[in-house]
């Protein structure tokens, strides 16, 4: 137990533990996304182009922000299946909201304005995230088991909400003072899309939460040995609803921007992107029994998967194959991490 | 086993009794409240739907069973009924696009083929679980999105329609007057209780979920027995599939979707742990069935499917919920 703190230590402060296995882990990621760019630029002459370069990077926005969500729950030894339903969710929930809220005892229509939706919507993926959080810290559910099924049900109630349709009259009305919607998914700041920024700030957060406060170490000790971080006195609970409750939130950021993107909200985005941001956390080099990974490992872990879909769509490839090969790297990058930890496997 | 484990083993076998004849009663309820509420509900037309719906899923929730009792979880149960589906439909249609060349071949070939499909993509899932520890759900979360695609892929992402009268047979066809699906529900289940109850098979499955090491240390092959638990997971999910296929008389690409869920809801409804080592196939039975009476009595009622759905979510934390209240006790 005691190599496994000093190396959560290590991570908190890379500087103090620059241990070769390390390096050699997040040069593994790297050296990946080089080779990756390397190839698809010489076979198409249309993939580094900066157009595509940020169009690609405004794809990594989406899946980077849940992946950093999932990285949090990761550290703490749980998993979130349900984050690309909370992105649905959110994003209807929006929409819902953008399309004028109708109350009848008043017998008003209520229109927000866009900072107010925006808020209404990340408390939305707080909440599953905390509904996620409390069946797995309070009620003992597996956390596999309970994402599960919020997955389900945040899903039907995307469906319910909008029975099925999807909402595509976000760009509110001047007269309304509701406008302004589109400016996360489409505006630029000096060329690059503002959703860059997005990730940015978030990962910069995070980077920080996790490196400079004391719930960063808590968190690593959590996800490192449990048992042990509460005999020391660490909230071992509450770190735990804690993450999930962040995971949603960047769920819901996630969901804003991808519904700011395609100026429309539908109950069906976001199917399956829990896989793609669990390959990134794992391509990443986090370890699926906590502890450890880092948001820079993550990060790098997203633009590997994104870069290469990308690749291979533009060369030619059935999108079909994107589904075979994302579960092919999720079980190849644990793999990986668990003979670069040395570890004697896991336990479910 | 010292005198400690056959304690341990009287008290979680006690527990699994209550949970047994528990769930039994709540189906017993249940039943009794449709009865009242909607006089369709208890006509010999509706049972047979019953029955024949919970059989898809009673089917995929014995394969889980098995996996559940080591351990372990098998997510990926869903793509494998579509994959096993259209690749052993595609030998059993009479469609020139979407049969391979020479179709159609005889039933038994196209029903081997599934079963064959299924098995494969079970191994798969073993192999990694048992001998590169990788952990089951993330294996069989790849296998879902793997097996999908390749689902894809095979199709072109369209149906492999027009099967053959006799391959069709297993989903609409009767023996003495009960339909297949639920004469093949019946004949796994039967199987798969003299496996558990009466085989040494069973036996290592029980200890190798309970306490792994203490199955290594007695001589048990645990990463063998691991192995084959998915393996069985598999071939069920490969007939369930086609029996699918043979009843809607076409193998969708997209059927399976989220029927992982249903499956280890029966599982856990029925009171089989997931920690492993203590559970009944008899219990995954009644669980099976009471999910399709609450389904049924849902249609019945006609609450919208979104609902379902919801609920469906929530029935399985709380049955989860309910494991772990019970764990506290034994």
């Amino acid at each position: 137990m005691s190599d496994r703190t000093t190396d959560a230590t290590a991570q908190a402060a890379p500087k103090q533990g620059l241990n070769l296995l390390h390096l050699l882990l997040e040069g593994r990621a790297f050296f990946a996304l080089i080779a990756i760019i390397a190839i698809f630029s010489f076979l198409s002459p249309n993939y580094l182009t900066a157009s595509n370069a940020l169009t690609m990077t405004s794809q990594v926005a989406i899946f980077g922000l849940l992946a950093i969500g999932m990285l949090l729950v990761i550290l703490s030894g749980g998993i979130d299946l349900s984050v690309g339903s909370t992105l649905a969710l959110c994003g209807v929930f929006a929409g819902w909201l953008m399309q004028g809220v109708e109350l009848q005892s008043l017998g008003v229509i209520l229109y927000l304005p866009v900072w107010a939706v925006v808020v209404c919507a990340l408390a939305m993926g707080a909440f599953v995230g905390a509904v996620n959080g409390i069946l797995v810290a309070f009620l003992k559910v597996p956390a596999f088991v309970a994402t599960l099924g919020t997955l389900y049900m945040a899903r039907g109630a995307a469906l319910l909400m909008t029975n099925g349709l999807t909402f595509n009259r976000l760009s509110g009305d001047p007269s309304l003072g509701n406008t302004g919607f589109e400016w996360l998914g489409f505006n630029r700041l000096w060329g690059v899309p503002i959703s860059i920024f997005v990730l940015a700030a978030t990962a910069l957060a995070a980077h920080l939460l996790l490196t400079r406060a004391p719930f960063g170490r808590w968190l690593y000790s959590t996800g490192g040995n449990a048992r042990a971080a509460e005999l020391s006195g660490v909230p071992v609970r509450s770190v735990q609803v804690w993450v999930y409750v962040l995971s949603g939130i960047c769920a819901a950021i996630a969901g804003l921007v991808l519904s700011s993107q395609l100026t429309s909200a539908g109950p069906t985005a976001g199917t399956t992107y829990e896989l793609t941001a669990i390959a990134a956390v794992v391509v990443g080099g986090a370890s699926l029994m906590g502890g450890r990974g880092t948001i820079r490992g993550t990060l790098l872990g997203a633009f590997v998967i994104v870069y290469l879909g990308a690749g291979l769509v533009i060369i030619g490839v059935s999108s079909y194959w994107q589904t075979v090969f994302t579960g092919a790297v999720i079980v190849l990058a644990v793999m990986l991490n668990s003979i670069q930890y040395g570890g004697k496997g896991f336990k479910l | 086993m010292n005198t400690n484990a056959d304690t341990q083993d009287f008290k979680a076998r006690a527990a699994d009794y209550g949970q047994r004849y528990g769930i039994l009663i709540a189906l017993v309820l249940v039943c009794a409240a449709l009865a009242l509420a909607n006089e369709f509900f208890l006509t010999q037309r509706n049972i047979i739907n019953v029955l024949r719906q919970a059989s898809i899923n009673g089917i995929l929730a014995i394969g889980m069973t098995f996996v559940i009792l080591t351990r372990g979880i098998d997510l990926s149960v869903g793509s494998v009924v579509a994959l096993a589906g259209v690749v052993s439909a595609s030998l059993a249609t009479t469609s020139a696009t979407a049969g391979v060349a020479g179709a159609p071949y005889a039933f038994y070939i196209a029903l081997s083929l599934g079963i064959l499909v299924g098995m494969v993509a079970g191994w798969v899932n073993g192999v990694l679980v048992a001998y590169f520890n990788v952990p089951s759900f993330v294996t069989t979360l790849g296998m879902l999105s793997a097996a999908r695609g390749l689902t894809l892929l095979y199709t072109g992402g369209r149906p492999v329609p027009s099967l053959t009268d006799e391959y069709r047979y297993i989903g609409t066809g009767d023996l003495f007057g009960i339909p297949m699906p639920i004469v093949l529900f019946a004949a796994v289940f039967v199987v798969a209780l003299v496996v558990l109850t009466s085989t040494r098979f069973g036996r290592h499955v029980y200890a190798a979920g309970g306490n792994p090491h203490a199955a290594r240390v007695s001589g048990i092959n645990v990463k063998r027995v691991r192995m084959a638990v998915y393996i069985i997971s598999g071939a069920l999910a490969g007939l369930a599939g086609m029996i699918l296929a043979a009843r809607t008389g076409s193998a969708l690409p997209q059927a399976g979707i989220a029927y992982e869920l249903d499956a280890i809801a029966a599982v856990v409804i029925g009171g089989t742990s997931l920690s492993g080592g203590v559970g009944r196939v008899t219990g995954t039975l009644i669980g099976a069935l009471l999910i399709s009476v609450v389904n049924n009595g849902l249609d019945l009622m006609g609450v919208e499917s979104y609902y379902q759905q919801v609920i469906k979510g929530m029935l399985i934390v709380a049955a989860v919920m309910l494991d772990q209240a019970r764990h506290k006790h034994a």
